[in-house]
């Protein structure tokens, strides 16, 4: 039937009064009831004068009869459509559209493109056009978005609480600049963070030459590039070292985490990837060794080949000693007196630099002092490698004062205005300068900050900062390419951006920041302003504005007056500790301690969420005490017999004493650190960061000193007899001998290059018939996926007939186990964060986890299970797998689902339909793999200090929140599985635009996605690429490839579980004349001595270097420290 | 001998036709809430703050689908026209009518004509347009024909079963590319027979998903 509507014309109220309430008044009309709603909506509460209740609602009744829709009112809430008012170019509302930005972080920065959802960045991934990076990004990069709808930020610019406008911050910025313009400056004091800004450094320069007298301070707390005054003194330059892991075949790190805390870090992983990757015999033996001494333990060493334990302050003896063997120059052999390490390493480690003259490289720690520095220039120069695997750039000289010598001004009162900008001084600074009192003795202290945090609470002016992604700005990465911050979005509260605060004190005619940012990339560009800057906003950066690498000479003179201060080293014991402060994983410095997505994802490592502890190596906790006694060998975290019945780590609480200054902090015994030495992660015990962040983990930063800024000697431990609970993820920490993964050595007995398919030979498919049988063994992949029968069950199995099946391989290989790809997953899928307390329940969210395991070759059969061995391993190897859903083939959750929630899809997904799932929970039971995730509580509409409210705790998601979520992946609600889709939205979105591109391009029939045009989020962020997604069926595709690799296995592949994603083995590739050389990886010792006992297996016994079989309770190393 | 049964027990011939009573009452609801039109909204034609008529644009003046959702065949939505798309013609026609005040209002403030949302998919479907129209589904598949409406009112179910229907048996429903947009033309199947349309969709590679990751995410 044809519907005919004569539509009334609008009363004026419809062409005027609000347009909300606008759909039954008209269907109605009734002129009584058109009167009534003259007034507000009635909603029952505020009924219209003169009708009575009864009348009312008959008039009501009667407009919803009329408008023929009875029901519907309470079917469907009425929903509108608001399209814009004028037409915005470019935008169409459903696509995405992408800009290129960078997130700047001291001084350098990740060139980024953002993801915008009609105006507002959701997600971001890395810059492609920026080749380092080939478009990955890192850990913080991926959490910085959440920091951009933190409804916790500073949302006003305010002075003595009261708030201001932008004028009149306007006006105050300019009044401290004409006030000081009359004394030069003087009196004036600026503390800033570090820098790349072009712009910035350009505004500074000018500000210095209108104020001269005006103090302009720096300070960082936690330094992630090497000091310029060691290249000072060996070069005469101010240069600082850009490294080139994928020429370097042998690196040996000092204390240098260049996989995480170095700044680079993203392009050194990617580029000792390079040199890891492994697909054939000749790369197995091609691939770079890694050597590494380091008193915590990092991700770096992690990835060593030769780990060596050593304290910081012993890493200046060990370099003396090492370019004693490189060089053959006794120059520093006196620094290297008393250095108890084996001879033999040091030797040995020496002699294979010697043998890769120019494709070696030696990194010290940018914490380490300038003479270890200076002394890795000098190997890395003997050995050729300058110019080849180690390139020389010039940088600005260090122009500003530092943060004590600003200390220095304040207490001589010399300071009457103090411009904090960003940082967090009151919370960070050396403890030794007394910040907090400093700050309050200076009579104005104007904060410019994004959070109103410890240092804004002693400020008397607070300017609220823009987040990167609302700001014009510019900065360098650390190979000096110089790169846009775009805004995504305008200021959401009105903050301000650093450049324009200082063009305002400047006095500057124009402060607006895109004028500032213009004028500096065109002044360096030169040519076509306008083109140049479209082109530098295009690309995400200036076309080659790297630094060039500068010839630089080695003067072994010069250095030497470097070493008349070098400080002489001490032994360390019980009662003489060392302490080391390091950049925390995830909190970096205590800056992003109100970031949920950061503060929940484990530390790699220790796998502890949510706190930080104090790091202590299993010889030490003996010695004190806490050694968990009595535990069985893979739970090494239940201590004594108030292990907690959970099985959660309970841990003792302890006071470090470093020169009077105490602070007390859970302990977390930590296999593989230094003996001696405390490692303390800084950025947790935030007083006031937010919901979040305030009062997670203790403060390290009251201990730490000017003198002393990266670790010190003479701490004391304390036990204080309390206890307290960690949200730790991972208790366990053994593999029990089992094949979860694989390793082997690349070269030598028994290795990669003899057998290289000897993942077959390890685990139970060694033991059983093959569960594919010996046809199926020979197949491809794709083969495999679509001809191999799937049946002999009482469950339908689904017919695999997608043109597209999709797959994905993990190179354990290259994964350095940075993280990024947790909380990549947590941004694209909307993932929520469920908070400490039900953290310590184990009820995180994280769709991809990190299995960390540690092997150090001693356990047999008889320890799991029985008695033997319950030692923690003092210097273990490491093994890193990220583990997300399989996509099983033959998926056991689906079998156990009463509602078909989870079933297969015809491309190979394992899918959940989650409005469909009931909660029973019972396809998390019966997964192998432990991947599933249950909604235990509304996370998204429920605070997370009122779960346990119900109904009467407050509900809602803050829509400054609701900002942050991905259009395209829906938010799950409570008592609902959830689980790895492969990222199932991007599939259909890229198998989507696809069709449409070649239905368009009249070539309809061409349905299959190119390789390569989906990615996961997991694998586009991944630095080393050691994620690779894509169809199996085309053998061309790089997954493909990667799966017919003989190193290729399936994790718990015996299940018969067929899993699309598969790993390729761990390679190791120890050197067979190191003293801790082990001829089978320790992982594949205990897998032997578990499944083979009483077997002798030649290569499994380690060299005397370890010799753990021997000596099991006070085992002696090759690291002693 | 006592009694057999309690003297309760009188009135549970009373109870039990309560009782059935209630089931059957309860049973009659449900079937009227969830199996009728009104659940899927057939037929819902809520009054816009414009009364734009398709028939007049579209039945009568001839105008394209496309001159005004003209983001349809790049996005997953069907895009409202901007109040400036009206205006392109409406400021040279019938540029004073009262009935347009709404579109120059917005055209000047910028703000939102707050049209009402007829066709909606829950949540946590996540239809796209774009695809559709570009592989052979015309847009008188779901919307009806929205060139013969005044007022424009929920022509089909829009539940998974109609989604479906389709998805199960492409070769019925699909049209000739010039047709997509053409709400009066025939499909494939109707005017050439089934082979035509079967022959189509093997051409064309037409493989509508039929399992829950196609639609859910």
């Amino acid at each position: 039937m044809k519907r005919k509507f004569e539509h009334p014309a609008p009363s004026e109220r419809e062409l005027t009064g609000p347009k909300y309430w606008r759909s039954l008044d008209e269907l109605a009309a009734t002129p009584g009831f058109k009167a009534q709603l003259e007034r507000e909506f009635p909603d029952g509460a505020s009924l219209p004068d003169g009708v009575d209740r009864r009348h009312f609602m008959k008039i009501m009744a009667a407009s919803f009869a009329l408008g023929g829709l009875s029901l519907a009112g309470c079917r469907r809430p009425e929903k509108f459509v608001l399209p814009y008012g004028k037409s915005v170019e470019g935008v169409i509302p459903g696509l995405p559209r992408y800009f290129a930005t960078a997130m700047p972080l001291r001084k350098s920065a990740i060139p980024l493109l953002a993801e915008t959802q009609q105006g507002r960045p959701t997600k971001l991934e890395g810059n492609p056009t920026y080749a380092p990076h080939g478009g990955a990004s890192s850990l913080l990069a991926q959490a910085s978005v959440l920091d951009l709808y933190d409804p916790e930020r500073a949302t006003a610019h305010t002075q003595d609480g009261a708030v201001l406008d932008a004028a009149a911050v306007n006006a105050l910025l300019a009044k401290i600049g004409a006030d000081y313009a009359a004394t030069s400056g003087e009196g004036l004091a600026f503390l800033a963070e570090e820098s790349s800004s072009p712009t910035r450094s350009r505004l500074v320069a000018q500000l210095k030459q209108a104020l001269p007298r005006a103090i302009w301070a720096e300070y960082e707390p936690v330094a992630d590039e090497p000091p310029l005054t060691a290249a000072q003194s060996a070069f005469g330059q101010n240069v600082k070292p850009l490294y080139r892991f994928a020429k370097a075949k042998r690196i040996v790190s000092l204390d240098a985490d260049f996989f995480h805390s170095e700044a680079g870090s993203l392009y050194y992983a990617r580029e000792f990837a390079k040199g890891r990757r492994v697909a054939s015999r000749e790369d197995a033996e091609k691939m770079n060794r890694l050597y590494v001494a380091e008193s915590g333990f990092t991700l770096t060493g992690g990835m060593a080949d030769h780990r060596l334990r050593l304290a910081s302050s012993h890493m200046l003896a060990l370099a003396a000693a090492l370019a004693v063997k490189v060089t053959g120059s006794s120059t520093f052999a006196p620094l290297a007196e008393g250095l108890d390490v084996k001879a033999q390493w040091i030797e040995e480690c020496a002699a294979d630099l010697r043998a890769h003259q120019g494709e070696s490289l030696v990194v010290a720690g940018a914490h380490l002092p300038a003479q270890v520095h200076a002394i890795a220039y000098a190997i890395n120069s003997a050995l050729g490698n300058i110019g080849a695997t180690v390139d020389f750039v010039t940088v600005e000289a260090q122009g500003a004062t530092n943060i004590k010598g600003l200390a220095i001004a304040i207490r001589a009162n010399l300071v009457k205005t103090l411009v904090v900008l960003g940082g967090n001084p009151a919370y960070n600074a050396p403890a030794d300068l007394d910040w907090v009192a400093l700050q309050k003795s200076v009579p104005q202290v104007v904060r410019f900050g994004y959070y109103r945090d410890e240092t804004s609470a002693l400020a008397g002016t607070h300017l609220a900062a823009a987040h990167y992604l609302e700001s014009w700005g510019d900065a360098r990465t650390v190979d000096g390419t110089v790169v846009p911050v775009q805004p995504m979005i305008l200021p959401l509260f009105g903050g301000q951006t650093e450049i324009e605060v200082l063009a305002r004190i400047g006095g500057l005619a124009n402060a607006d920041p895109y004028a500032l940012v213009f004028q500096t990339i065109t002044a360096l560009a030169g040519g076509d302003a306008d083109k140049t800057f479209r082109k530098f906003l295009h690309d995400g950066l200036l076309e080659g504005s790297a630094y060039a690498p500068v010839p630089v000479a080695f003067n072994a003179d010069a250095v030497s007056a470097l070493f008349a201060k070098a400080a002489k080293f001490e032994a360390l014991s019980k009662d003489n500790l060392e302490v080391r402060y390091v950049t925390d994983h995830k909190m970096d410095d205590g800056r992003f301690a109100n970031n949920g997505w950061l503060q929940e994802c484990p530390d790699p490592i220790t796998k502890i969420s949510w706190d930080n502890a104090i790091l202590i190596s299993p010889r030490l906790a003996r010695e004190i005490g806490v050694y968990p006694q009595g535990s069985f060998l893979q739970i090494a975290r239940i201590e004594g017999v108030e292990s907690d019945p959970m099985g959660r780590e309970n841990s003792h609480v302890a006071e470090i004493t470093v020169g009077g200054r105490k602070i007390r902090g859970p302990i977390h015994v930590q296999p593989g650190l230094s003996n001696y030495t405390l490692i303390l992660p800084l950025g947790y015990g935030r007083t006031k960061a937010g919901h979040v962040g305030t009062g997670a983990g203790f403060d390290v930063y009251p201990l730490r000193t000017t003198g002393a800024m990266a670790f010190a000697t003479g701490a004391t431990i304390t036990l204080t007899g309390a206890k307290m609970v960690l949200a730790n993820t991972q208790a366990h920490w053994s593999m029990e001998g089992r094949d979860l993964v694989r390793e082997a050595n690349a070269t030598g007995p028994d290795s990669y290059a003899e057998n290289p398919a000897f993942v077959e030979e390890v685990g139970m498919e060694a033991e059983t018939p093959s569960t594919i049988g010996e046809e199926g063994r020979k197949m491809t992949p794709a083969q495999r996926a679509t001809l191999l029968p799937r049946g002999n069950s009482l469950y339908k199995t689904p017919d695999f007939q997608g043109l597209e099946q999709w797959g994905m391989s993990i190179d354990l290989n290259t994964c350095t186990g940075c993280n990024a790809c947790v909380v990549a997953c947590q941004a694209e899928n909307n993932i929520p964060i469920v908070g400490r307390e039900q953290a310590i329940r184990g009820r995180e969210m994280h769709w991809i986890r990190l299995d960390r395991y540690y092997s150090d070759g001693r356990a047999d059969a008889g320890a799991f299970g029985g008695d033997n061995n319950r030692e923690i391993p003092e210097d273990p190897q490491v093994s890193l797998q990220p583990v997300a859903c399989m996509q099983c083939e033959l998926a056991p959750c689906e079998m156990v689902c009463p509602v078909n929630a989870t079933v297969h899809d015809d491309e190979g997904l394992n899918t959940m339909a989650y409005n469909r799932c009931i909660g029973t929970r019972y396809c998390a039971n019966n997964c192998p793999y432990k991947v599933r995730r249950f909604n235990y509580f509304d996370w998204n509409q429920r605070q997370l200090d009122s779960l346990y409210l119900g109904p009467v705790g407050p509900q809602g998601m803050p829509e400054l929140v609701q900002m942050a979520k991905n259009p395209e992946v829906t938010v799950r609600m409570r008592g609902v599985m959830e689980k790895c889709t492969y990222c199932t939205q991007r599939i259909q979105n890229g198998k989507i635009q696809h069709k449409v591109k070649t239905a368009q391009a009249g070539n309809p029939a061409d349905v299959i996605v190119p390789d390569g045009t989906i990615k996961s989020a997991c694998q586009q962020v991944c630095p080393v690429e050691a994620i690779v997604f894509g169809n199996i069926l085309d053998p061309e595709s790089v997954v493909s490839k990667a799966k017919a690799l003989s190193q290729d296995y399936s994790l718990l592949g015996y299940l018969n579980v067929r899993p699309r994603t598969t790993y390729l083995a761990k390679l190791r590739n120890p050197n067979p004349r190191m003293p801790d050389y082990a001829a089978l990886p320790l992982s594949r010792v205990e897998h032997d001595r578990k499944n083979h006992p009483g077997e002798a297996h030649p290569a499994a016994e380690p060299k005397t270097g370890r010799e753990h079989a021997a000596q099991p309770v006070n085992p002696t190393f090759g690291g002693l420290s | 001998m006592s009694q057999l049964f309690p003297k309760s027990a009188n009135k549970l011939p009373l109870q039990i036709a309560i009782y059935l009573v209630v089931l059957v009452g309860l049973a009659t609801a449900g079937v009227t809430y969830y199996m009728t039109p009104k659940y899927t909204r057939v037929g819902y034609a809520p009054v816009q703050p414009v009364p734009y008529s398709h028939a007049l644009h579209v039945g009568q003046l001839g105008l394209d689908c496309r001159y005004c959702h003209s983001n349809i065949e790049q996005s997953g939505y069907a895009n409202i026209p901007t109040s400036q798309t009206c205006m392109n013609c409406h400021n040279q026609v019938k540029k004073d009518s009262p009935l347009l005040a709404v579109v120059r209002k917005s055209y000047e403030t910028g703000e939102a004509v707050p049209w009402v949302k007829i066709h909606q998919v829950p949540d946590y479907v996540y239809f796209n347009h774009a695809v559709h129209v570009n592989r052979g589904v015309s847009c008188v598949e779901c919307h009806g024909k929205i060139n013969e409406m005044e007022v424009v009112a929920h022509a089909q179910p829009l539940s998974m079963g109609f989604c479906l229907n389709c998805h199960r048996d492409p070769a019925t429903f699909v049209r000739e590319k010039a047709d997509i947009y053409n709400l009066d033309s025939p499909t494939i199947a109707a005017r050439a027979g089934p082979e035509a349309g079967s022959k189509f969709v093997h051409d064309w590679k037409i493989k509508p998903p039929q399992s829950c990751t196609g639609c859910h995410r």
